[in-house]
């Protein structure tokens, strides 16, 4: 008898909330925002800031090197950092290395600054493949790749992601290692990969560096920033604050605009949940 | 084990870590044209160990066909190496490779929409593990739900523009309490891994030499 009116009581039913109206709600929400934008006002924190201005500040002429770990999966969370760090840099008189740690990573690039289909287009900003930007392709084996990079870059790369020898190529002629760099954006989007840059790049090269990981990797980031990081952006949150602060509007507002609304089910289940649970514990 | 299964391996590796440590802490020219060439033979040995890798998981699933030899097994193994010959045979078949509009194709077409997919899916397996975190059931977890709520409400515009407080204290437990409990992982971590570095020098690293 008393298990059944414990069956029955509010507490119970609360703590027994079927999920699937939550994935429902969830998905229902998704949409909504893509038919009416919210346009909501958006804050710029301090790591973007520092994020944009460490990009800006950079003599005209320096070197960046680019390590892309942008994978399509998550590109909804990230097309905003790229698209927005992007039109930053070719909108700066910097000279820029691209290489990337995962294996798709040159058909994102592809997508996202290929020469007149991108969506940070290149040649919009008159930017010179092999005189402006030099795209190396994939670099495997992680961390060791990123070390041989630091020490050589024509031991990982004889040819750049075309096919031309890295000697035929301009701007290449002074660069094959960390000394000739000035700068490193660092993407990536498994968390403990800020590592790979601080053994790699940080600490035996002193090189500056920023970097653009998803939202959920912040907090590993975090321990890092101010000292060895100069800024940093996580997920598709910062990367709004970016394209306002860099005046480059972009998809960021959508994404922020759908994950305001989707994250709603998600909060209200999580407080039922802890209602349940506290009702379950105190007051019966 | 013989010499030159167990003590040359050895001797080899922990020379070329000594080399690497020294340069390290004292660089010299020298050093660095022995990184340098380390480095190059540690990407050739690494892209070597990838082919052994194809070719030894082949070899394994085509055995493990053998042993089962169900329709599901067949289609499993028919399936998966498909698409992998099918994205190989593209890559070096095509003029241009990896760069061809042909690969760039399957990259676009199919590989992003099935990989966009599977990171869809995480959210319903992520909602539920997040709720279980999320859960009140001592003041440990209190705390994790407290600092949790308000970095992912910081994350997400509409709640800082309800309340614009949440920003700034979304970023202090960012980058106060939690630097503070990360700064004392990593220093254990980094602790932890040079007692491995010491251990696998020295050869007394069990995990790197047991490969029979």
């Amino acid at each position: 008898m008393y298990e059944e009116e414990k069956k029955d009581d509010i507490w119970e039913k609360l703590g027994n909330f079927d999920v699937r109206w939550m994935f429902l709600g969830c998905i229902v929400l998704i949409f909504v925002p893509m038919i009416w934008p919210l346009g909501l006002p958006t804050i710029v924190s301090q790591p973007t800031k520092d994020y944009y201005n460490a990009l800006v500040d950079l003599p005209p002429g320096s070197i960046l090197a680019v390590s892309f770990g942008g994978g399509f999966g998550a590109l909804d969370e990230r097309e905003a950092q790229f698209i927005a760090t992007f039109k930053t840099i070719f909108s700066t008189d910097l000279k820029m290395v691209i290489y990337c740690q995962v294996s798709e990573g040159p058909a994102v690039l592809e997508y996202i600054i290929g020469e007149g289909t991108g969506l940070a287009d290149p040649l919009k900003y008159g930017k010179v493949y092999g005189e402006d930007y030099v795209r190396l392709g994939y670099a495997p084996l992680g961390e060791v790749g990123e070390t041989a990079i630091t020490t050589n870059i024509r031991s990982m790369f004889s040819t750049d992601y075309y096919g031309t020898p890295l000697d035929n190529i301009p701007m290449m002629e002074n660069i094959n290692g960390a000394d000739d760099i000035d700068l490193l954006w660092a993407d990536y989007g498994a968390c403990t990969t800020i590592e790979w840059y601080i053994r790699q790049w940080v600490v035996p090269e002193q090189m500056p560096l920023i970097i653009t990981t998803l939202g959920c990797c912040a907090p590993m980031a975090a321990p890092y920033y101010p000292g060895q990081l100069i800024g940093f952006l996580s997920g598709s949150g910062m990367g709004t604050e970016l394209e306002i602060t860099s005046g480059n509007p972009g998809p960021g507002a959508r994404t922020s605009d759908i994950k305001n609304l989707a994250i709603l089910p998600f909060l209200l289940y999580l407080l039922l949940g802890n209602i349940s649970s506290f009702g379950k514990k105190y007051m019966r | 084990m013989s010499f030159v299964k167990r003590d040359l391996p050895l001797i080899i590796l922990s020379a070329c870590g000594l080399m690497l440590l020294l340069n390290f802490f004292v660089p010299t020219d020298i050093g660095n044209v022995v990184k340098a060439e380390l480095t190059t033979w540690t990407v050739i040995i690494g892209c070597i160990g990838t082919f052994l890798g194809i070719y030894y998981m082949t070899i394994s699933q085509w055995r493990l066909l053998q042993q089962t030899k169900t329709t599901i097994q067949y289609f499993y193994f028919a399936t998966i190496f498909g698409f992998m010959f099918l994205w190989l045979a593209v890559g070096l078949y095509f003029p241009g490779g990896v760069t061809s509009p042909q690969y760039l194709w399957l990259q676009n077409n199919l590989y992003r929409n099935q990989s966009g997919m599977v990171y869809g899916v995480m959210f319903f397996t992520l909602s539920s593990s997040a709720y279980r975190t999320f859960t009140i059931r001592s003041i440990e977890s209190f705390a994790l739900l407290v600092g949790g709520v308000i970095y992912m409400l910081r994350q997400i515009p509409i709640f800082p523009a309800i309340w614009p407080g949440l920003l700034p204290l979304g970023e202090w437990i960012l980058l106060v309490p939690n630097v503070g409990g990360g700064r004392g992982a990593v220093i254990c971590a980094a602790l932890a891994a040079l007692v491995v570095g010491i251990r696998t020098l020295s050869g007394r690293e069990a995990t790197m030499m047991e490969v029979q």
